[in-house]
This record gives C-alpha cells, sequence and structure tokens, in this order.
C-alpha cells in the first residue's frame, strides 16, 4: 500500500520535473512540508495557547503569536534556501563492479547563499553544504555498484531544514547521469587457444617486461602507445615521431576468447577483464574476441576500454 | 547525529537568560541544580566528562521530584508545577545527545517562557522577554548546522526572523478571537500579596498605608468626579468580634435587589492589579458587564474566579441610586449585630446618644461632630489597645487610623438601634496629568461606615473625613503629621521624592508607559477586543483577520523571496541560446549529456564550425565550472562567432527558423 503510494508519488514527480543534466530548482520541483521537529513545536504552541486562553495572559498570547508567525515566516525561508539553487552534474568514470562509482554533482547559487543542503541518494546517507555565492560547490556522491552494465544514478535528493527545522523543503532530481560498470577482475589462467604453449607464453610474459622481444619495425606514434618503446632517436634527428614494435612470430599473438574458456558466464567475463587489464598494463598486443565480436590484436588504451566496454555490456551465451 | 557547537551554546545561553524571572519564584535549591547540570554539559562537550549513566540519571530525576515536593509545602500550585517544569528543563540538559534531545529541551523551554509570563508580565520582564526568545531561536538556527560553527550568524538570523514575524503576530494579537477560559485553572501562586484582605482588625489597614505598591487604574470617560467622591468599593464588613471585622455571611453570595439607574453615570475602565480574591473595585452605585461579574447583596462587583490576572473591566456608576428603600430582616438583624458583651462605656454612650437624638442622622451628624472638636488624631501608629479595643479608643487613646473611626462609629450606630456596616476599599487616587487616569495604591485603601434608614436605604458617611479632611481632599502623605514619614517602610520608592520635579516627570512619564502596556496589552482581552474590534472595523470584524492575514503574508511572502528580482544566469543563459542555435540545426542535446560533449559531437557534425564551437563550449565550462570569473560578454562575442560560421551553411539537416 505504502510501497504503492510512494511509486505513484514518484511517478507524478517525474512528469512534473523531466530527468536533465543540469537544473534550477523552483517551485515546481521543491516539495516542503513541517518537519518532526515542526510537528512537535506546532503541538506545544496548541499547549501554550491553552494556557493563554485558561489563564487569560495576554503576553502567553503574544508568545504563541509570535511563534506561530515564526512558523510561516519559517515556510517562506526554507523554500527560498532551496530554490534557486542550480544543480548539474557530470557523467561519473567507468569503475569496476563491487567499487564505488563516483557521482559528480555541482552546486552553484543564483546569487544568493544556500545554508545546509543535505545532498544524497537517501534520506540517511547525505552530505550537507553551504553553497555560498562566490563559489560553486562540487560534490562526489559514491554509490555501491555490485553488477557490470549501465548503472543509472538514482534520484538525488537535495533537502534542507534551514533556518530553523521546522519544515523540510526537499527536491528529487533525476540527472540522467549512468555510469558503466566493468565486471569485476578475477585472477585466473591465462586461457589461449595455444593451449600446448601456455607455458612457454606464461614464461615469455615474464621476459617481455625486460625488452628482449624480437623487434619487427617501426610504427607512427599514437597517443596510448608505451613512452618507452618511442624511437627517440630518430625523433631527435629530426624525423617522425615513430614507436618500435616488438612481436612474437606471428600466430604467436594472445588471443583472449570467451568460448574458450569454462564455467559460468560471469566467472569468463571477470576472468577475461582480469587478463584484459594485465596485459594491457604490460603493453602487450593481444586479440579479443566475444561471441559476436572480434577485435583484432592490437594495444594501447582505446583498445583497453573498447575490451572492457564489451565485457560491460555483453548479453549473450546464456 | 550530534548537536553542533552553535546550537548547544545557544540553547545555554537561552537557558540562563529563561531562568533569570523565574528565580525570584522558584525554590533556591533550582539554582544549585542548574550549575551543576549546566557544568556537566560544558564537561561533556569538552570531553572531560561522560555522560552520566541511566542509573545516575533516574537517581536524579527521582530526587528533582522529592525536593520539589518537599519544598513546595502542601499545596500544588503554580510555583510547583513551574519547579517540575524547570527541573524537567535542567535535567534534560544532561540526556543532551542528539537533535532531539536538543529539540524536546528547546520546546520545554518555549514552556518555561510561559511560566515566567504567568508569574509576571509586567513591561520590564515583557521586554526583557525578547532575549531568551532569541538565543532559543538561535539555538534553532545553530542545530541546522551550515554557516560555519560560529555565534554570530544564527543571532543575526534569528533576529531578523524574529523582526519579520512581528507584523503578523501583532494582526493575530488584535484579531484572534479571545475567547473565555475552557476550564478553570487556580493560579494558586501562593505568594502572599499585599492587599485588603477578608478579615479587618483595626491596625491592618494602617500596615496597608506603608505600601507604594499599585492597586488598579481608572480611566474616565469626560470628566472625572471630584476626588472627595472617589470611594472605591471593595467589600463590606459585617460581623463584629470584639475584636475583629469580618464579611457578612448573606452578603457575600446573596445577589443583590434589582435597582433601576436614576440620574447621570459615571463611566469609567478599571485595570486592577491580581489580587487573588474575587472583588473588583468601583464607585457606588456600579454595574459592569464584564463576563463572571455579578453583584452582590452589600453592592459590591464580585467575579466568579479569583483576580489573579491583571483584569480590565469597564464599570457605569449611578451615584444617586437608592440603595436597598426596604431591609429584609436577616440583613437588618446581620447590621445590628453586636457581641454579647464588651466596650460598656461605648454601649453606655451610643444609648444615651440615641435618646438624646432620635433621628438617625441627626445622632450621625452629632457623631460626627464629636471626632471633629474633640482631641481625635489621625495617626499610622495608633497606640496598643487592651480588651475593650472600640472603649480604649474612643474614649482614651483617641489616635487611630481611618479603620479604628469607622470600626468605633458602626459600634456606635449598632449600639443605638441604627443598622450600620464597615465599608472597605480605597479612597482618592493621584490623576495623572498626561494620561487622564487614576492611579491607585495600596496606601489608599480606606474604611468608611453605611448605614441605613427607612426609605432613603443605605448612606455612606466618613469619619475620617470629620477627623483629618486633607486625607480626603489630598491625600495620605499631606494628611500625616510631621513625625510620621510618609512611606517609611520603603525607602527607595520614587512616590517619598514627589517634591523633586524631575524625579516626578519621570515616575509620572513611567507610570503612563505602564498604564498603556497594562490597558492595551496585558488588559486585552474578551471584552476590550470585541469594543476595539467594534469602533474600527463595525459590522466587517469578522473580515478583518482572513483578509489582512492574507495581505500580510502576501507581502511577506513577496519580501523574501522577490520573485522580480530572480537573478538570471546570464553565463547560462548564453548557453541555452547556444543549445538553440544548434537545435536549428537539427542538433540537441541529450539527457545527461554534459556540455563538453555535446560541443563534441556537434563539432563532429558540424565540422565546418568546429573551432567556433569548441572556443565556445571551452570558454563556458571554464566560466561556469573551473571558477573563472563570469564573462557573458565574451560569451556572447564567441556564440556570434558560431553563428557566423553556420550562416553560410545549407544542408539537409537545417530546420526553417522559428
Amino acid at each position: 500500500m505504502r510501497a504503492a503510494l510512494v511509486a505513484r508519488l514518484q511517478r507524478w514527480q517525474d512528469r512534473r520535473a523531466p530527468a536533465a543534466a543540469e537544473v534550477q530548482l523552483d517551485h515546481s520541483r521543491v516539495y516542503i512540508v513541517p518537519s518532526r521537529a515542526g510537528i512537535a513545536y506546532a503541538a506545544t504552541l496548541l499547549l501554550i495557547l491553552l494556557a493563554a486562553i485558561n489563564y487569560q495572559n495576554s503576553m502567553a498570547y503574544g508568545l504563541v503569536f509570535t511563534l506561530g508567525s515564526l512558523f510561516i515566516v519559517a515556510i517562506l525561508h526554507t523554500y527560498r534556501n532551496l530554490s534557486g539553487l542550480r544543480v548539474g552534474s557530470d557523467a561519473p568514470q567507468a569503475v569496476f563492479a563491487g567499487e564505488q562509482a563516483r557521482f559528480i554533482v555541482h552546486l552553484q547559487s543564483q546569487g544568493k547563499a544556500h545554508y545546509a543542503i543535505a545532498v544524497g541518494w537517501g534520506v540517511h546517507t547525505a552530505h550537507t553544504t553551504d553553497v555560498l555565492p562566490a563559489q560553486a560547490q562540487r560534490l562526489e556522491l559514491a554509490l555501491p555498484t555490485s553488477a557490470r552494465g549501465w548503472l543509472a544514478a538514482p534520484r538525488l535528493r537535495l533537502s534542507t531544514g534551514f533556518p530553523l527545522g521546522l519544515l523540510r523543503a526537499w527536491s528529487w532530481l533525476r540527472s540522467g547521469q549512468r555510469v558503466l560498470v566493468y565486471p569485476c577482475p578475477l585472477a585466473g589462467e591465462l586461457p589461449t587457444q595455444h593451449a600446448s604453449a601456455s607455458t612457454a607464453e606464461l614464461a615469455g610474459l615474464q621476459a617481455l617486461g625486460q625488452g628482449t622481444e624480437d623487434f619487427l619495425g617501426l610504427k607512427p606514434y599514437q597517443p596510448g602507445d608505451a613512452w618507452h618503446r618511442l624511437n627517440w632517436k630518430a625523433w631527435s634527428r629530426g624525423g617522425p615521431l615513430l614507436v618500435k614494435q616488438f612481436g612474437e612470430a606471428r600466430g604467436q599473438d594472445l588471443a583472449l576468447d570467451y568460448l574458450a574458456l569454462e564455467g559460468g558466464r560471469e566467472q569468463r567475463l571477470s576472468l577475461l577483464c582480469h587478463w584484459v587489464l594485465r596485459l594491457a598494463e604490460q603493453q602487450r598486443p593481444f586479440a579479443f574476441s566475444l561471441p559476436g565480436l572480434h577485435l583484432p590484436a592490437d594495444c594501447g588504451v582505446a583498445h583497453r576500454e573498447a575490451c572492457l566496454r564489451a565485457l560491460a555490456l555483453f548479453e549473450g551465451h546464456r | 547525529m550530534n548537536v553542533p557547537r552553535a546550537g548547544l551554546t545557544w540553547l545555554l545561553i537561552g537557558q540562563a537568560l529563561l531562568l533569570v524571572p523565574l528565580w525570584w519564584q522558584l525554590p533556591p535549591w533550582l539554582l544549585l541544580f542548574w550549575l551543576v547540570c549546566s557544568a556537566w554539559r560544558i564537561q561533556v562537550y569538552r570531553m572531560r566528562a561522560r555522560v552520566p549513566g541511566r542509573g545516575l540519571r533516574t537517581a536524579m530525576v527521582v530526587l528533582a521530584a522529592v525536593a520539589v515536593f518537599f519544598s513546595s509545602g502542601r499545596s500544588f500550585g503554580l510555583e510547583t508545577a513551574a519547579a517540575l517544569v524547570v527541573a524537567a528543563f535542567l535535567l534534560k540538559l544532561l540526556e543532551l545527545n542528539t537533535r532531539r534531545d536538543a529539540w524536546v529541551l528547546l520546546l520545554l523551554g518555549l514552556f518555561c517562557q510561559v511560566v515566567a509570563y504567568l508569574f509576571d508580565a509586567s513591561l520590564p520582564w515583557a521586554l526583557y522577554s525578547v532575549l531568551p526568545l532569541a538565543a532559543l531561536l538561535a539555538a534553532m538556527v545553530g542545530l541546522q548546522g551550515g554557516q560555519g560553527e560560529r555565534l554570530g550568524p544564527p543571532l543575526r538570523r534569528a533576529a531578523g526572523l524574529l523582526l519579520q514575524a512581528v507584523p503578523l503576530a501583532l494582526l493575530l494579537f488584535v484579531c484572534f478571537p479571545r475567547i473565555a477560559p475552557l476550564w478553570s485553572l487556580p493560579l494558586n501562586s501562593g505568594q502572599a500579596r499585599t492587599g485588603l484582605a477578608d478579615v479587618v482588625a483595626p491596625g491592618d489597614i494602617a500596615t496597608l498605608a506603608q505600601s507604594p505598591e499599585l492597586a488598579f487604574r481608572v480611566s474616565f470617560d469626560g470628566p472625572p468626579p471630584a476626588r472627595r467622591q472617589l470611594y472605591w468599593r471593595a467589600f463590606t464588613l459585617e460581623r463584629f468580634d470584639g475584636r475583629r471585622w469580618q464579611q457578612g455571611g448573606l452578603s457575600r453570595f446573596q445577589a443583590v435587589q434589582p435597582w433601576q439607574p436614576v440620574g447621570e453615570p459615571w463611566r469609567y475602565r478599571v485595570i486592577q492589579e491580581p489580587t487573588d480574591k474575587p472583588w473588583l473595585f468601583a464607585l457606588d452605585v456600579a454595574r459592569s458587564t464584564a463576563p463572571d461579574v455579578q453583584q452582590t447583596q452589600d453592592y459590591r462587583l464580585q467575579r466568579r474566579r479569583p483576580v489573579d490576572q491583571p483584569l480590565y473591566y469597564s464599570v457605569e456608576s449611578w451615584p444617586q441610586v437608592v440603595r436597598d428603600p426596604q431591609l429584609a430582616p436577616a440583613l437588618r438583624q446581620q447590621n445590628l449585630q453586636l457581641p454579647a458583651t464588651g466596650d460598656p462605656r461605648m454601649r453606655a454612650w451610643a444609648s444615651d446618644m440615641a435618646r438624646r437624638y432620635p433621628e438617625s442622622e441627626a445622632l450621625v451628624a452629632a457623631m460626627l461632630q464629636r471626632y471633629h472638636e474633640q482631641d481625635y488624631h489621625y495617626s499610622l501608629r495608633p497606640a496598643t489597645l487592651g480588651s475593650d479595643s472600640i472603649d480604649g479608643f474612643f474614649f482614651d487613646t483617641r489616635r487611630g487610623f481611618c479603620a479604628h473611626f469607622a470600626g468605633a462609629m458602626t459600634f456606635a450606630l449598632r449600639a443605638a438601634g441604627i443598622p450600620a456596616r464597615m465599608v472597605v476599599g480605597y479612597q482618592g487616587g493621584e490623576l495623572n496629568p498626561a494620561g487622564n487616569y487614576f492611579t491607585v495604591r495600596q496606601y489608599d485603601a480606606h474604611a468608611w461606615v453605611e448605614y441605613w434608614r427607612q426609605g432613603q436605604g443605605w448612606r455612606s458617611v466618613d469619619p475620617t473625613f470629620a477627623v483629618a479632611p486633607q486625607r480626603i481632599d489630598q491625600g495620605l502623605a499631606e494628611a500625616l503629621g510631621a513625625d510620621e514619614p510618609f512611606l517609611q517602610g520603603s525607602p527607595f520608592s520614587m512616590l517619598r521624592y514627589r517634591d523633586l520635579a524631575w524625579l516626578n516627570t519621570l515616575r509620572l512619564g513611567w507610570e503612563n508607559l505602564n498604564y498603556g502596556w497594562e490597558r492595551w496589552v496585558l488588559g486585552y482581552q474578551q471584552a476590550q477586543q470585541s469594543e476595539l474590534l467594534l469602533r474600527w472595523f463595525k459590522g466587517w470584524a469578522i473580515w478583518v483577520l482572513p483578509t489582512a492575514g492574507t495581505l500580510t503574508v502576501l507581502l511577506l511572502g513577496l519580501a523574501v523571496l522577490r520573485p522580480w528580482r530572480r537573478q538570471v544566469d546570464r553565463v547560462l543563459r548564453q548557453f541555452l541560446r547556444f543549445e538553440r542555435l544548434l537545435g536549428w540545426h537539427g542538433l540537441t542535446r541529450a539527457p545527461g549529456e554534459g556540455p563538453h560533449a555535446f560541443a563534441e559531437r556537434a563539432a563532429q557534425q558540424l565540422p565546418g564550425s568546429a573551432q567556433a564551437i569548441h572556443t565556445f563550449a571551452q570558454a563556458y565550462t571554464r566560466q561556469r565550472y573551473a571558477g573563472e570569473a563570469a564573462a557573458p560578454a565574451t560569451l556572447a562575442v564567441q556564440l556570434n562567432d558560431v553563428r557566423r560560421s553556420l550562416a553560410g551553411r545549407t544542408g539537409p539537416q537545417r530546420k526553417p527558423l522559428p
């Protein structure tokens, strides 16, 4: 019952306030109700009014009217403290499953100070911050991840009780931001197609770091290529910036292949993820294939990102 | 959730301020209790002490409750209730760990303020109470956190909010319907009040004459009567036991005989100080429309409940009305009552007089003549009297105060067979030249005599006037002899220095202020409210609160929110223009797409303008997010570059300009 009501309310809110990367809070987005303290305050006022009536005490009347008017004034001020605030968000960095995704939220004032603004995903986990006119506030909100794939940012809740805490004004925001979650890397045996050579491969991997691999030739520099392979000598003579290419004998390129692995889907993806990271770290070219996708042998940041992205979003092979 | 430092500090300050007016009313050990609790709490905050455990806290609650019970004696009055509320207020300090605790403390504090008002709502304390209120509000602001941890900003903000709340509060104060008490709560404050008592021994009123305390204030509609006509009746004393006078049983509870107004009335308003007694003060013969007030057998005005708060009422008095032309037998008997024995000389003298003057009027005149011509003295220090007090005073010492003269005369009239009684109240008052009102003080307390005559009813006569006419015409200070200084017991009373003109002006100004406060604020209850609203708004009175209330809130909203000064972000406006411009070329920003990503995509799709688009987007991002100074003019120029670079472009994506 309660859950259904909450869901309906949220749908209604979503219709009123569509998702946007940057919004300015105004009356269509800010909600305000008495806080629990505000309700207790109102009950106290009722008691004081009773005392004023029964003792015919003008000062008690005066007190109750002053405090009651303060409540009205507090409604305006609490609303004002939240409205006009500009909230923006940046696309977050991809993370591995199990890590905390970091969503960036910018809070910026439109000329007035906003105090004690609580920002968070829920009611209980919130940062409280002041937003002053001169400076923009940049907040990092962590969100735990568990499964790979796209993770949409939940509704962001901005709320404040300032100045008196008698009321709570809040706004739900959908930034529309999402974070790509890679599989969680899982250490294990490297599965190559050359199962017979696997021992030698592993020995070779050790040697790779020492740079004793066969020299294959030169290729033009691309961002992401390892600096220690740059052909500095040629460059210093005025030639183009080239990268020395080392390689193994043809046919000995490493290939990470989903189908060559054993185990469940997520386990295989995690294992592949581990090796993508490891090989990329060692600047070693490798081919990569998933059912329905084949990336030829390459190395560099772009290749690594493409592999990880494919791993994160892989849906086939149940 | 911890209690922020600013909130805690203001809470402690507010509590200290709040308790100041209460220390006069509360048992002194509570002060010690407060010091202990505050010191403990501060040490907890400084990490020098631990929060007391549950057992210790329970023990302290029990201790406090027992101490309150014992120090209050047997009666459960306002003092006891106040002591309990304050004890709870203090004990809660030890359990101040979360914001919720702080809120409980705050709300208890508001309640303590009400208790303080019940004890004393005079102008100085009412002004003072703004301080604790502001501190409590500052504590509320401080509890929200924000603004750093400094103490100044919360107080400034609280003061600002308080000021903004004033107009609406004033409106509510004037227009919110005042209603009669829902149920009767005895405000038995237990504290002794100076004033007239039910039982009067001859010396009592003389003691009262030493007190400069305020009794009541009166303002007349139209010219006030002469001073010698101002006999403010409180009640009558009809039973004499040989020493003291007491109220008669009949006159206290029975309703008065109906009477018809005759002649021109005096109309006036009284603001009476609390007396903890039910009677009001009025000139004869009075009628009041105040709620709960009735007139009893002896023509006094009496309220159902004691006057425990300053009371405002309006009265009409018809001095020419004949009271009780026929006297009921029971009443007659009550007003002829004398003790079985005692005062033989007076009895003999009275029967002798009755023989010589068969007309009661002549007898009264003869008695007054004796007071006037023989060696009687008006004095605050009457000699000590033996067992036959009337005889001793009338024939031997001959020094006395009004109650002596009135008592002896009532006795003599009764002994002569004329129904008579003593009336107690106040006589005269000080006319404030600026305010056109009389201030009546305790030293104006007076006693006089009423005797009954067939067909003419009750007639008043004042023996004091025969002895010391200046008392009636000018006041007590002038009537006293040179050896009896006025207000001997209160050396600091400004009334003693009435000869100093500037001091007297100052005193009268202060009195004026207090009068206004009592009349317009403390006395503003049902009667005065309906009177005022009717005078100002006629039949529209009920519309005033909703209309003016809506208007006030509306104005307040405009003043606080200032919709016309909504700051438009000019940097953002340039970006929105940029978006619109690209929109015409078929590019719309996806939800979640940041400005940078959007520009990147646009540059790819519109390679001819890539340079301009990048320049604009980078400048915008720097100004918006990298803390660079906002320069919307530069952005506008760059946006123009984009527009120009797009201008020559024609293509399938181009949509017609709207």
